[in-house]
């Protein structure tokens, strides 16, 4: 089957737009500044679980064989990637649900502040974001470096695997750039 | 005299939004969590009869050399319960184990017996037991049949093992890994797998507490000899 499937293009135009609304809101100042990258952050993370569960579902339907969401062959695939029962979990948990959880919790701390920006929580938020969506970063290489070096027949690329991963880097850069705000005085 | 007044700071909202946005976000990832389960279910894995088995890559003895072996590389998943495909026996033991070593005989009748309709898996473990240290030497030897001191709990020379020698993979498990992802801490352990992978004989259910006492050798006949 075809590498491009609808479900990659619409993952891939959630980043186009959020990468887009990071740009403009970081040539807005003020609270419209930050209500942009807040936005940014909620399509990057929407990315993130969305992508997730479909690695999820792909993981899923590998195991019973193989699966018509994802190509199997090739360089650009998922098969050898999803389908590897040495390298698609972690601890015996798929990498997609581990993906729907945290992406589940950059999601909340994002609305939370994005619903009120003014509170006095919303600092300390910005600050569990950060950390969070960096604590996601090693995880990331890790999983880069085995589909390119580890797995069966390695390199090999996985698509939807990739988009997830530029979701957290947009997750992390977002989330500097509200800590930025906080901390210049920027933020309202 | 006017008296200048400092621009209050924003203030929050009186409620708290943060029980909103947890409800939002359980919302969300119940309808992501679903639409995925929906889209493909989630197979029930593990080494209990009518599951997935679980799968693995490992390196294999073929006799000539170790080479890496995915066990689901071996399945047919198009398998319909009326092909020719073929069954797979998964042999779980330990170079080391007094039992397996007994066994050696019953598995070389079994595979004359049945090689032509099932494929013969042994997975190698090293049990955490005095004197059951293994080396991929002892795992080619006990295979092959050929002369090292070692088997059998340190006892005797591979060469010496009951049965003949064997021509099928033997996989290096002393690391417990494919063990553990079964859940199992004994030796020997044999299953049946149908040709896609999924479990139809677990001899730990027969064999254990409150099992039938189906032996290997019956349960082989029940389900290929009667296919």
């Amino acid at each position: 089957m075809s590498v491009i499937t609808p479900p990659l293009m619409a993952f891939i135009a959630g980043i186009v737009i959020s990468s887009y609304l990071l740009i403009k809101a970081k040539e807005t100042s003020g609270e419209q500044g930050t209500l942009g990258v807040l936005n940014a952050s909620m399509g990057f993370s929407a990315v993130g679980i969305m992508g997730s569960g479909w690695t999820w579902a792909i993981h899923n339907s590998m195991i019973m064989g193989s699966s018509s969401m994802c190509a199997t062959e090739g360089l650009v695939q998922c098969g050898s990637v999803i389908g590897d029962p040495q390298w698609n979990n972690l601890f015996g948990i798929p990498w997609g649900l581990i993906g729907i959880v945290s992406f589940a919790l950059i999601w909340f701390f994002v609305l939370s502040i994005r619903m009120d920006i003014h509170a006095k929580w919303a600092s300390g938020y910005v600050d569990l974001l950060f950390y969070v969506c960096l604590a996601g970063v090693p995880f990331v290489i890790w999983l880069v470096l085995v589909e390119l070096t580890m797995v069966d027949g390695a390199p090999h690329i996985c698509p939807y695997c990739t988009v997830i991963h530029i979701a957290l880097i947009g997750m992390v850069a977002c989330s500097y750039f509200l800590r930025q705000k906080r901390d210049t005085g920027a933020w309202s | 005299m006017a008296r200048r007044r400092a621009k209050a700071a924003p203030k929050g909202k009186d409620e708290d939004v943060r029980t909103v946005a947890m409800l939002v976000t359980a919302g969300i990832i119940s309808l992501v969590v679903a639409i995925s389960v929906i889209l493909a279910p989630i197979p029930q894995v593990g080494p209990d009869e009518g599951n997935q088995a679980p799968d693995f890559v490992a390196d294999a003895y073929n006799g000539f050399g170790w080479n890496e072996y995915r066990l689901s590389d071996n399945y047919d998943w198009d398998w319909n319960g009326s092909s020719d495909s073929k069954w797979m026996l998964i042999y779980f033991m330990d170079t080391d184990c007094p039992y397996c070593w007994v066994d050696g005989d019953e598995m070389s009748q079994l595979h004359s017996q049945w090689s032509d309709r099932v494929n013969f898996v042994t997975v190698a473990a090293e049990l955490s037991i005095p004197n059951h240290d293994s080396t991929r030497g002892e795992i080619e030897a006990f295979r092959d049949k050929t002369s090292y001191f070692g088997c059998n709990s340190d006892r005797d020379d591979c060469i010496d093992r009951p049965g003949t020698p064997n021509d099928w993979p033997y996989i290096d498990d002393r690391s417990m890994t494919i063990m553990n992802k079964w859940g199992l801490s004994g030796t020997p352990v044999s299953f049946i797998l149908e040709p896609d992978g999924t479990v139809a004989w677990n001899k730990n259910k027969h064999q254990g507490q409150g099992g039938d006492g189906e032996e290997l050798s019956e349960a082989l006949q029940r389900l290929v000899g009667g296919q």
